[in-house]
């Protein structure tokens, strides 16, 4: 009886430890974060350790159409051009390119001696190769779309290559430069075929080691990378962790040198203590409200402007966004190509009210908000509840399951059954180019759902011959001046509410360099260093 | 015995097929387009359609289910919508690590339940009982998500004794297992508690006292053997429901497991892998009750198989 007693109440010793040691923690970790500090944390050896918020889906960039299984394929495989950390568009395996006046003929100089991880020399043949897979209809590839317009792709030498397009697409340097059109090894599509997204084989500065979709991906240094010097690390593991907790704790205790994202509400608690940093960074996610401009009231751009003075952005940058953004000034964010700023809807409660009387609108009017169930999305949603309250707009939040809710949206045959009345969404134009940013989401009837997002019905001739416009010609003069006016157009008639461009965030420990997220939240670690 | 094994055994299969096709009219019944959730949200129509026609997703749904079958009987789940791996592939990575992580859980929650049940049971309503019964309530009331992050916060963070997460080494399924076994060994003790001090009050066991029996004997060889028939029964499901995975658990930790599969699934209607995973959890259900009823003979020999 006594050894029983005894093993009770160490175990009830145990119990009081462990509780006792929780709120220890607490403790410690506060005063740590009085310490403050500043330190800098130190780190052995040469291998990094990256923390993502999900499994990888694939690492065949041209079958990819999540930023995080981009981020992968990145770092293993380049493509003709690339984009810096402002989304601005630079060579990477091509050293020159040039557009024809009409967007229809593409000519690139490609880079010399570059060799893929097995050993194939990259050239224009390659890069045909792999256009051509792009180009097939038949190839079912989650990205054919974006190169359907290819029509044909010329070797015209060794180390030059023609693209010519069925009809011109201003946008299209843009689209090279998208992760979609990374350059696999021809040898390994030969090789693997569909399977190629289990064997990636590319140029890149890092080669693959090893992917367990489940526990994650490991890649090494390419000892042979054409750019001299680098890379700095000799090799990087990814780690799927979904819990934001988790992945914070494994940065504070050095599992992880590099975690992202991190969640809005955390970093304040997380920054400048245990060696870490988080980074802060302009993205060109948009955050909007699109309000269904065939049905009443909103199909009066008063309706629709009164809701835009309704709503104190700034207001929603702290309480949603935790100052982590900025607000909103155009349909698309200024890292994005041909952004022009506009003259913001400041919130004017007054105005909103007056403009809701001239537009015949009544006290008490019910509107439903639709949109995701995360748990982000119902407090954004939450929050427009309430400041359309005081102008006496009775919003219902509808949060729905993503499956549910792409069927509410997508199912619409007939734009005048759609059942939308507000939505609260979210968009990233992943080419970086205008053309992306607005024509998908307010281009006319060729967007409607469910064709496209356009889930607005917002159908301008003016704004549509502008979005072609800009897709007519590769003069970026031109191109600009077209999106410049489009922007103004959508902009006045307002048809989102428009609030917010997010910001990108990344923990890491502050011996880390090189690593950081671009605005399209993508990841690049290319140059990567250890101090 | 044997006769009464394979027989059962025999059942497995006409259930399956059941549980086959409900699982198969359950999934194409969930609101939401495979095709548009694995094409991506900035996915044109052609995507789309593109998609919808590589998945097989354009033919009709008889046509469908025709080819599942006939997959299934050959043994082959089918293939991943999201991923494009097989659905054998996508199960197996993850079957073991969570197999595994709900052995160490369950054996560790049932020793210990066992222990605090028998001994708030014997001193009942002393301190020993009410201490026991204090740590069963809190470890059933203790939201595991809470408890994993606190864990997580001592041992990972604060001491630095062991990996925040992952299945790296032995050491990695310490917190997850202590985390999940923590609700499971609250209940156990808990059923053995009530469970022994109904058999306490029996007859035969004032027979045997008063045969002179140590007390020892009797509650741990008399007592607890009659009291185990509801533990084992309630001990077989919560084995079960482990098995199934936690997503809680497994998002802490980031423990390679089956929940989270399954909740990913279901948010991307990857109806393969979806129909997969059920059928799998039938399966264990199934074997965990015909393991559950031969452990009532062994405890009670007058329990007779036919």
């Amino acid at each position: 009886m006594k050894k029983t007693v005894g093993w009770l109440s160490a175990l009830a010793m145990v119990l009081v430890l462990m509780l006792a040691g929780c709120s220890d923690s607490g403790k410690e970790g506060s005063t740590a974060e009085k310490g403050g500090d500043g330190k800098k944390a130190v780190k052995e050896g040469k291998d990094l350790t990256i923390a993502v918020a999900d499994n990888f889906t694939t690492l065949d960039p041209h079958d990819t159409n999540d930023t995080l299984s981009n981020s992968a394929e990145k770092t293993m495989m380049e493509g003709l051009l690339g984009f810096d950390e402002k989304m601005n568009v630079v060579p990477l395996l091509a050293e020159e390119y040039e557009a024809s006046d009409d967007a229809t003929e593409f000519t690139f100089k490609l880079r010399e001696g570059v060799k893929f991880h097995d050993g194939t020399p990259f050239n224009a043949e390659a890069v045909k190769v792999n256009f051509d897979r792009l180009a097939d209809p038949d190839s079912g590839l989650k990205r054919h779309s974006l190169f359907a317009l290819i029509q044909s792709t010329e070797v015209l030498s060794d180390y030059e290559v023609k693209f010519t397009l069925s009809e011109p697409f201003g946008a299209m340097i843009n689209t090279f430069a998208h992760p979609a059109a990374l350059i696999h090894s021809p040898k390994a599509l030969e090789e693997y075929g569909k399977d190629v997204g289990k064997h990636p084989v590319g140029t890149g500065p890092f080669k693959f080691v090893e992917w367990k979709p489940s526990e994650g991906l490991k890649i090494e240094k390419n000892p042979d990378y054409w750019k001299k010097g680098y890379p700095k690390v000799d090799a990087i593991t990814f780690k799927p962790v979904s819990e934001n907790g988790s992945r914070i704790a494994m940065l504070q205790t050095g599992e992880a040198d590099f975690i992202y994202p991190v969640p809005t509400e955390q970093v304040e608690g997380v920054n400048g203590k245990n060696g870490v940093e988080v980074d802060s960074e302009p993205s060109i996610v948009v955050r909007y409200m699109a309000m269904n401009t065939m049905k009443e009231p909103y199909n009066d751009v008063k309706v629709r402007q009164a809701l835009n003075y309704a709503i104190n952005k700034d207001a929603f940058l702290k309480v949603v966004m935790n100052g982590q953004g900025e607000k909103l000034d155009s349909v698309i964010a200024p890292d994005v190509q041909f952004y022009s700023q506009q003259e913001l809807y400041e919130f004017d409660l007054e105005k909103a009210k007056e403009l809701l009387k001239e537009a015949g609108v009544k006290e008490g009017l019910k509107a439903k908000l639709w949109g995701g169930n995360s748990s982000s999305t119902v407090k954004a949603m939450e929050f427009l509840q309430q400041q359309l309250a005081a102008v006496g707009i009775t919003v219902e939040v509808v949060p729905m399951e993503s499956g549910t809710l792409s069927d509410k949206i997508w199912s619409v045959q007939n734009p005048e059954d759609a059942e939308l009345e507000l939505y609260y969404g979210g968009w990233s134009p992943s080419t970086g180019d205008a053309d992306w940013g607005i024509r998908p989401l307010v281009g006319g009837k060729e967007a409607f759902p469910p064709n496209s997002y356009n889930v607005s019905y917002y159908d301008n001739e003016e704004v549509n011959k502008l979005i072609s416009a800009g897709l007519q010609t590769a003069d970026e003069n031109a191109r600009a001046d077209a999106y410049e006016k489009a922007q103004k157009l959508i902009w006045d008639d307002a048809p989102w509410v428009f609030l917010s461009a997010d910001n990108t965030l990344a923990g890491k420990k502050n011996y880390l360099k090189g690593v950081y997220l671009l605005p399209d939240g993508s990841l690049s670690v290319s140059e990567a260093e250890i101090e | 015995m044997l006769r009464f094994l394979g027989k059962r055994l025999l059942q497995v299969i006409p259930i399956l097929i059941l549980v086959s096709i409900f699982i198969f009219l359950f999934v194409h019944m969930i609101p939401g387009d495979p095709a548009r959730l694995v094409a991506g949200e900035d996915a044109t129509i052609e995507d789309v359609e593109l998609v919808r026609k590589e998945l097989g997703l354009d033919k009709p749904i008889t046509e469908q289910y025709v080819t599942y079958m006939k997959n299934l009987f050959r043994g082959d789940f089918g293939t991943s919508l999201k991923t494009n791996r097989s659905v054998s592939y996508e199960i197996g990575e993850r079957f073991m690590p969570t197999f595994w992580l709900t052995v160490w859980s369950m054996l560790w929650a049932v020793a210990a339940g066992l222990l605090i049940g028998v001994i708030s049971a014997t001193k009942r309503n002393k301190w020993q009982d009410y201490l026991g019964m204090f740590g069963a309530v809190s470890g059933l009331s203790l939201p595991s998500f809470w408890l994993g992050l606190m864990l997580i916060q001592l041992f990972a963070v604060t001491l630095g004794w062991l990996p925040s997460g992952g299945m790296d080494s032995w050491k990695s399924y310490i917190l997850p297992a202590f985390t999940l076994g923590t609700g499971v060994a609250a209940v156990v003790a808990r059923f053995t508690r009530s469970s022994l001090m109904d058999v306490l009050k029996e007859d035969y066991i004032r027979t045997g006292r008063s045969k002179g029996l140590n007390e020892r004997r009797i509650t741990w060889g008399h007592g607890l053997r009659n009291a185990m028939i509801p533990v084992v029964t309630m001990t077989g499901l919560q084995f079960g429901f482990l098995l199934g995975g936690s997503v809680v658990i497994e998002s802490v930790f980031s423990w390679p497991g089956l929940g989270k599969l399954l909740i990913d699934s279901v948010a991307y209607r990857d109806y393969p892998v979806i129909q997969g995973e059920m059928l799998i959890f039938a399966l264990e259900f199934i074997l965990i009750n015909l393991v559950v009823d031969l452990l009532y003979g062994i405890l009670n020999p007058q329990i007779r198989y036919e």
